[in-house]
């Protein structure tokens, strides 16, 4: 009896160390809590990042988070996560409104929707009136000019200085992500419809009847699209992309804050841009609690600038860890270098937009 | 049964789990920090549905399972089958993720997209066109490297290029390919609409002249190639990296060089996709997988095994891979577009097929299997089928031949280039009216075959995709002897020997028997044990 129950004692033991290894409950070693959630793939590095799984243990957290559109998060069965982290707050709203989650959306950092271009072609726009230089070396896009392009059909062909690039071809447009699974996608119909609509935000039916034809114009010639702002990147720097991609600035300043090379990419500011703000909804205690962690807590937020996001709360963090470093230029104010916002339409709004542009 | 018991049989199955887990994590190299999913590697299995192409990832994926722990189990389908499999629901459950060249299709569908989780571009490779060395420079391409679609449909529609394409509406590359050109064909300066291949179709047919071979796989295609005449076929649409892989193996003679067309490409970028139903356990190890893939190393790797292009920043693709952009040509918007270019490409726009199938209805076929073999063939006349992936298409010349100790009856019907409806349903009854009694004569009906197709090639004077279909449940035991039918089928004028047979194992079939006759006419063996229809679905890629 003895000599069996020492066996089984044996077997529990390894069984409680089988249990920690394969299933890392709640509160497994020392008192950590798994808080689980959806994030938008912009975000999966930063959450990834040792310096900042070490920092979530020190306030006993750990993370797992899965990447998805935002779009998609808000559509997507959220049982059993802590937090939903889509890259905006319209999103955000839609999931705070269909659970009805309590108490002030967080947001930790932010980010503006910027076009990218290989360096050749951002001259080709320059030389045409599509594109800007300061003399900070600060490059901007130049949203009106662009949208009046559209209207007219312009093609590649039909600029000039476009000589010697084969990838130069076809109608001259900006590549975005899905703007019905996608927050960037999003995003770019709201800063559209602002211009369209006479620097206005589309309030009511009648703005979108206003602009429906040119965000559906904008959308239908890019044909098919990525779901996830991860995809087109990707195809950007692997030199099989579109000519301009409409990214965040966190995705490019990133790699350049983190010193690994990005070619002849250049960052583009659109005249008049749209700031994803990334913003947390805590479907739990927990969820709440990493929310305002990562608001508040200054290891944070540096990290947050290693990713190239801009802390809500310490404005000159991301110009002063970027400046530094080589790569393309990036603009530390915005506001200084004369780049305007555009408001984001409410969410009912916003999906009719979408809804527009998607020709549904 | 004491509770006891029961708590120690569920702590030994759990000691076995950890004895497995060890053993199959293997004795890898340490893990990198960074991952903030998995401390230690463990054992985890994902399921993965995914794109045959991925067959040359086993060494890399074999790595990955010693750093992380994930090991992958791969099921094949094309890519078109698999995006209509993630869409129905029927991948819920079974597979925990998907992994094609390209998830384009699969997006155009509403349901399909809802099904993905996550994706995430693994690496690059556009579509291309590998000409023989030797014709690129009768063509005077000189290089290759400024070479437009329109050159190439020229010189198809000359008599000049021969070339072979996978099936667009099963295989990605086709697919890719048909949108390409068809952009470049009607001068869409953005995403296709119906008008612009409409636009595009007198100049699709000059191109599509050129296509001898079809396939319902890049694997087989890139066989067929180095098993064809010598001149037969100058060139092979496939992906960049299968055409650099492939001249890996190819005789100096048969080597080919890539162009891509200076008017514009469509490029794969192998997302690999968690499916939304996949498990809490199943997703993490899709995590560790994805972030091991896109690690620079294993970047590097990956290009240089299977020569595509990787896709994070700062690693260089493998060596000679050309680095000049080209223009990405967007993928249509929407799915009725697609669904309408890919009909139009079976029903209208490719060289027509004449398929003759050689059915056997002996007496064990009697009972369950006749009835399986007539509903297998009644999907192929069915009008369900939006992109034409089934049924017999318009201009097809339809031959059935039934046997059992000798060939019983030969029916040949031609659908027309529209209305087929009537055709179709025609074929539909000499199919259910077929009987089953007598022996099995195997040989002796496929010597037949091969002279009805001689005969109906020298009235028509036409030039077909020509293949022939071997459905047989038994071994052959009457007429000719497979020696024979070697001597046969090495007898046969060149148009001869260039039609293959695709027999499908079913019932008790001799699998050797069949895997020769295979073999032998450079076709390849399907197996209807588990599906009939599966089989005879699936040979329409081929047809």
């Amino acid at each position: 009896m003895r000599r069996v129950g020492g066996v089984l004692a044996a077997l529990v033991l390894l069984g409680g160390v089988l249990f920690a290894v394969l299933h890392r409950a709640p509160a497994d070693d020392g008192g950590i809590t798994v808080v689980k959630g959806v994030i938008g793939s912009e975000k999966r590095e930063f959450f990834a990042d040792p310096e900042v799984v070490a920092e979530l243990k020190a306030q006993h957290l750990r993370v797992d988070a899965i990447t998805t559109g935002s779009w998609q998060m808000a559509d997507a069965d959220l049982t059993g996560n802590d937090f939903a982290f889509p890259a905006s707050l319209s999103p955000a709203e839609e999931i705070r409104a269909k659970r009805g989650v309590s108490g002030e959306p967080v947001r930790p950092f932010y980010s503006p929707l910027v076009v990218i271009a290989h360096a050749p072609v951002a001259e080709v726009l320059r030389s045409n009136g599509l594109a800007a230089r300061a003399e900070s070396g600060v490059w901007t896009f130049r949203m009106d000019q662009y949208l009046d392009a559209v209207r007219r059909d312009r093609n590649w062909s039909d600029l000039k200085d476009v000589a010697g690039h084969a990838e130069l071809a076809g109608a001259v447009y900006v590549t975005t992500t899905d703007p019905a699974t996608s927050s960037s996608g999003a995003l770019h119909l709201a800063e559209v419809s602002y211009l369209a609509n006479e620097r206005r935000v589309v309030s009511d039916e009648a703005g979108v009847g206003r602009v429906k034809d040119l965000v559906r114009k904008v959308t239908a010639m890019q044909g098919d699209q990525k779901t996830s702002s991860d995809g087109p990147f990707k195809d950007f720097l692997s030199n099989v992309g579109s000519p301009l991609v409409l990214v965040y600035e966190s995705q490019v300043a990133a790699l350049t804050a983190q010193g690994r090379p990005t070619g002849d990419l250049v960052v583009l500011y659109p005249d008049t841009t749209v700031s994803s703000d990334h913003t947390m909804v805590g479907l739990t205690d927990n969820g709440k609690k990493l929310a305002d962690l990562l608001r508040d807590d200054a290891k944070l937020r540096a990290l947050a600038v290693r990713y190239g996001f801009r802390p809500q709360g310490d404005p000159g963090a991301f110009g002063t860890a970027l400046n530094a470093k080589a790569g393309p230029v990036f603009a530390p104010d915005l506001s200084a270098a004369g780049i305007q916002q555009a408001p984001v339409p409410a969410v009912k709004v916003l999906n009719q937009l979408v809804d527009a542009a998607k020709g549904k | 049964m004491s509770m006891r018991t029961v708590a120690g049989r569920v702590l030994l199955a759990g000691l076995a789990v950890l004895v497995a887990g060890c053993t199959s994590a293997g004795p890898g190299p340490v893990r990198t920090s960074g991952d903030p999913v998995a401390p230690t590697a463990r054992a985890g299995v994902l399921r993965v549905l995914a794109g045959s192409e991925l067959q040359d990832m086993a060494p890399v994926l074999e790595e990955a399972r010693k750093a992380t722990g994930v090991s992958v189990q791969f099921a094949w389908t094309g890519s078109l089958d698999g995006a209509d499999a993630v869409s129905s629901g029927r991948a819920d459950g079974k597979y925990d993720a998907v992994w094609f060249p390209s998830d384009h299709y699969l997006r155009l569908d509403d349901g399909g997209k809802a099904k993905l989780a996550t994706e995430s571009p693994v690496m690059v490779s556009p579509v291309a066109v590998g000409v023989r060395t030797s014709v690129l420079g009768d063509l005077g391409w000189g290089d290759g490297s400024t070479v437009t679609w329109a050159q190439v449909a020229d010189a198809a529609s000359a008599g000049k290029l021969s070339y072979g394409m996978a099936d667009p509406t099963r295989s990605n590359s086709g697919f890719s390919a048909l949108v390409a050109v068809a952009s470049a064909f009607s001068g869409a300066n953005s995403a296709l609409t119906d008008a612009d291949v409409q636009k595009a179709s007198p100049s699709l047919k000059q191109f599509f002249a050129g296509q001898k071979l079809t396939s319902g796989s890049s694997g087989w295609l890139a066989q067929a190639y180095g098993r064809a005449e010598p001149g037969r076929i100058g060139a092979l649409v496939n992906y960049e990296s299968v055409l650099l892989s492939l001249n890996r193996t190819l005789p100096a003679d048969a080597q080919l060089t890539v162009v891509r067309p200076t008017d514009g490409v469509v490029s794969a970028d192998y997302p690999l996709a968690l499916l939304a139903s996949a498990g809490q356990s199943e997703r993490e190890s899709f995590q560790r997988l994805t972030a091991y893939l896109l690690k620079e190393d294993v970047q590097r790797r990956i290009s240089e095994t299977t020569l595509r292009r990787p896709v994070t920043p700062g690693v260089a693709p493998a060596a000679g891979l050309p680095a000049d952009r080209r223009r990405e040509l967007p993928f249509p918007g929407s799915k009725a577009v697609a669904d309408g270019l890919l009909a139009s490409y079976q029903n209208e726009l490719r060289r027509p097929s004449r398929t003759v199938y050689v059915l056997d209805t002996s007496g064990s076929m009697s009972g369950g299997r006749l009835a399986s073999l007539k509903s297998a063939m009644a999907r192929l006349t069915g009008s369900d089928d939006s992109r034409g992936t089934t049924r017999f298409r318009d201009r097809e010349e339809v031959t059935l031949i039934s046997f059992a100790s000798r060939v019983k009856s030969t029916k040949t019907h031609s659908v027309p280039a529209r209305n087929s409806g009537a055709e179709l349903a025609s074929i539909d009854r000499d199919v259910q009216a077929l009987g089953a009694d007598g022996g099995t004569a195997v040989y002796s009906s496929l010597e037949e075959a091969y002279r009805v197709i001689d005969r109906q090639q020298s009235t028509a004077k036409d030039d077909r995709f020509t293949s022939i279909v071997l459905m047989t449940d038994g071994e052959s035991n009457e007429g000719a002897s497979a020696d024979d039918f070697k001597a046969f089928y090495q007898g046969l004028p060149s148009s001869g020997r260039a039609v293959p047979v695709f027999p499908i194992l079913f019932g008790d079939a001799a699998k050797g028997q069949l895997q020769g006759i295979a073999d032998l006419t450079g076709g390849k063996l399907f197996d209807g044990t588990g599906s009939l229809e599966g089989a005879f679905e699936e040979i329409r890629g081929y047809q």
